[in-house]
């Protein structure tokens, strides 16, 4: 694959922390990429290491205790891992920016709508102050919000929750970005106004001609958005596929239960399906075998006993599960006992 | 770009910032607007003391000496026969100087390396702290007086440099503080993950919202300066002797008889400093007040 094809390449990614003088990888190497004006959507549960993983491509990790141990994040070709912080303010809200989860604490609240609309055009770009706040007003009536001339002047206690998710959507699309990263941007807000906010960042998409790595953990936002999945468990990518195989032939464990979770229609019932237990926390995390296995309904010896590969199973579809043969290491006597 | 043209900027909507609204709610507080009054009469009065007073208040009268409040003398003279209202004006206008210099000298600095050790965390906040605690550490007293008198000759600026130096230390620590819990919020990254730079992030991000924490502190630090002044020169180590200042007059009533007999000269230094500091603290409750969100005043 070359970088023409690719916007976003992450290789091999260990993201840790580090928790009384131990490195804990909330990512271990996970892999995958974006390419120009795709929609990728990274789903799994809380404690999955989407945000994570999110947070390592714009290097925006807690400085104390957050850091790439290993991998690289090529962005056009260029690794954004080494960057320094200089370097990275450059390409920070111009060429990838990012929406977050609570609009209600990612707008500053004692600074007008218009001031922080202006901020990420002054860094960016030089041109004079009326024409920036021009800009910008016509940004908020893209985003669709009326009354856009008003609203520059006004601040973010006056708005709603979806109004404020919409400014931040302005916000990150001002320059222009090749890459938008949305960090469950609909978590927070109303299921109406979840809908909107997602068409919105539907036709945004196609208008600029960005990419989207959304991460969420809900499967009818993806439905909805997405043209490509990975889904996360525990830190690193279990399964990868275009979306319409993931809703009709899901293949890891995980991915199924998943799907089993959401609610249906046409089925009456008075409990939810639910997958037993929860994800392991950082310092829990089994140090050998698949991650997925105590809480696996196909759950085999083999599956303590070594680390899954992911393997892609058909074109476009990779799965790290030893259901398939493709999951074991290739140097591994294993595969045959086991089949 | 045809359709930013259309675009107009409406420049006088209605506009609802943190500020107004605690500027109306500052305005409704009766006890700080009128704490506030009698500030801005004090101060006034101090910087335009030459043309209220016909007298010089180095001129020494000997024909005058210990008079009663009076005729000719509003409220008497001292025992050198200085005009004692002359010296009052004179005096807050020394003592006022010295409080909002040192205050602003003291809020500058505890901003810069409490926002500093806050934000950035790590060694240098270690670093900045261990270097606040060791500052702090000095006895104060001790230290004042000593620098005081090696620098004599300074003037009131000699004192002001010491104060300032020697007090920003509470302050920064309530300044790093607030800045590490504003931080926090989600709003700093998006700050940062539109590639404002730290210096960018700290001015205009978290030092708003950090404001009225620091604005509080400046006014306490204001009482707190103008009493370390007059504590000061009434021990004799503050404001050369021949200056006038409110710490400088009282000094006088360290004579019993003075105590005693003519209480024209200690009680009018003594009542300003009172209600000066008096309605500087109410002020700054009133400023309080109006930056909380949950006083419904």
């Amino acid at each position: 694959m070359s970088s023409q094809d690719t916007l976003l390449e992450v290789k091999n990614l260990h993201t840790g922390f580090n928790i009384d003088g131990r490195v804990h990888h909330a990512v271990k190497d996970v892999s995958f990429s974006v390419k120009p004006k795709e929609v990728v959507c990274i789903v799994g549960e809380s404690g999955c290491g989407k945000s994570v993983m999110s947070l390592s491509v714009m290097n925006l990790l807690p400085k104390h205790n957050g850091k790439i141990d290993k991998g690289e994040i090529l962005f056009e070709g260029r690794d954004l891992a080494p960057l320094s912080e200089k370097e990275m303010n450059a390409i920070r809200g111009k060429d990838i920016s990012m929406i977050f989860q609570e609009p209600m604490t990612a707008l500053n609240p004692v600074l007008t709508i218009g001031y922080q609309l202006d901020e990420v055009l002054i860094n960016h770009t030089t041109i004079s102050k009326e024409e920036i706040r021009r800009k910008s007003v016509s940004l908020l009536k893209q985003v669709g919000i009326s009354r856009a001339d008003q609203i520059v002047n006004e601040y973010p206690h006056q708005l709603s929750g979806g109004m404020r998710q919409r400014v931040m959507i302005a916000i990150a699309i001002a320059c222009q970005p090749k890459l938008l990263i949305a960090d469950e941007p609909t978590t927070a807000l109303d299921v109406t106004v979840q809908a909107q906010i997602l068409e919105l960042i539907g036709k945004i998409q196609e208008e600029v001609g960005m990419a989207v790595l959304l991460i969420t953990h809900d499967l009818g936002v993806v439905a909805e958005m997405a043209d490509r999945v990975v889904v996360m468990y525990a830190g690193q990518v279990v399964e990868e596929t275009d979306v319409d195989r993931l809703f009709y032939e899901p293949k890891h464990p995980y991915t199924k239960a998943l799907l089993e979770s959401i609610p249906k229609m046409d089925e009456k019932r008075d409990v939810l399906n639910t997958i037993e237990g929860i994800v392991p926390s950082l310092k829990n995390m089994p140090e050998k075998g698949c991650r997925f296995v105590d809480r696996c309904p196909a759950a085999m010896d083999v599956c303590r006993e070594m680390d899954p590969i992911l393997g892609e199973t058909d074109k476009g579809h990779a799965v790290r599960c030893f259901l398939y043969e493709e999951s074991f290491p290739q140097s591994s006597d294993k595969r045959a006992e086991v089949q | 770009m045809e359709a930013a043209e259309e675009v107009k900027l409406e420049k006088k909507a209605k506009k609802q910032s943190p500020w107004s609204i605690a500027r109306r709610k500052l305005w409704h507080n009766k006890l700080a607007m009128i704490s506030l009054t009698f500030l801005v009469v004090i101060t006034a009065m101090a910087y335009m003391a030459p043309w209220i007073t016909g007298y010089d208040p180095g001129r020494v009268d000997i024909m005058s000496r210990n008079l009663q409040p009076g005729e000719g003398h509003l409220l008497g003279t001292d025992s050198s026969g200085r005009d004692i209202w002359t010296l009052l004006m004179y005096g807050a206008r020394t003592s006022l100087t010295i409080g909002f210099v040192a205050t602003f000298a003291v809020i500058m600095i505890a901003t810069v390396i409490g926002s500093t050790a806050g934000y950035f965390g790590g060694w240098v906040d270690s670093v900045l702290m261990r270097f606040t605690d060791f500052v702090m550490n000095f006895p104060f007293l001790v230290f004042v007086i000593v620098l005081a008198s090696i620098f004599r000759d300074a003037g009131i600026w000699a004192l002001i440099i010491v104060l300032s130096v020697l007090s920003w230390t509470g302050a920064a620590r309530v300044v790093r503080s607030k800045v590490m819990s504003e931080k926090e919020n989600e709003y700093v990254m998006a700050a940062t993950s539109i590639g404002g730079t730290p210096f960018k992030v700290i001015r205009k991000h978290i030092l708003p919202n950090v404001m009225t924490t620091i604005i509080v502190q400046a006014t306490l630090l204001l009482a707190v300066m103008i009493v370390a002044e007059t504590a000061l020169s009434f021990l004799g180590f503050g404001v050369p002797s021949g200056t006038p200042s409110w710490g400088n007059m009282m000094t006088e009533a360290r004579d019993p008889n003075v105590i005693r007999t003519q209480w024209w000269v200690w009680i009018p230094p003594g009542l300003a400093i009172t209600f000066t500091i008096l309605s500087i603290n109410f002020i700054g409750e009133g400023i309080k007040d109006a930056f909380n969100p949950r006083s419904a005043r």
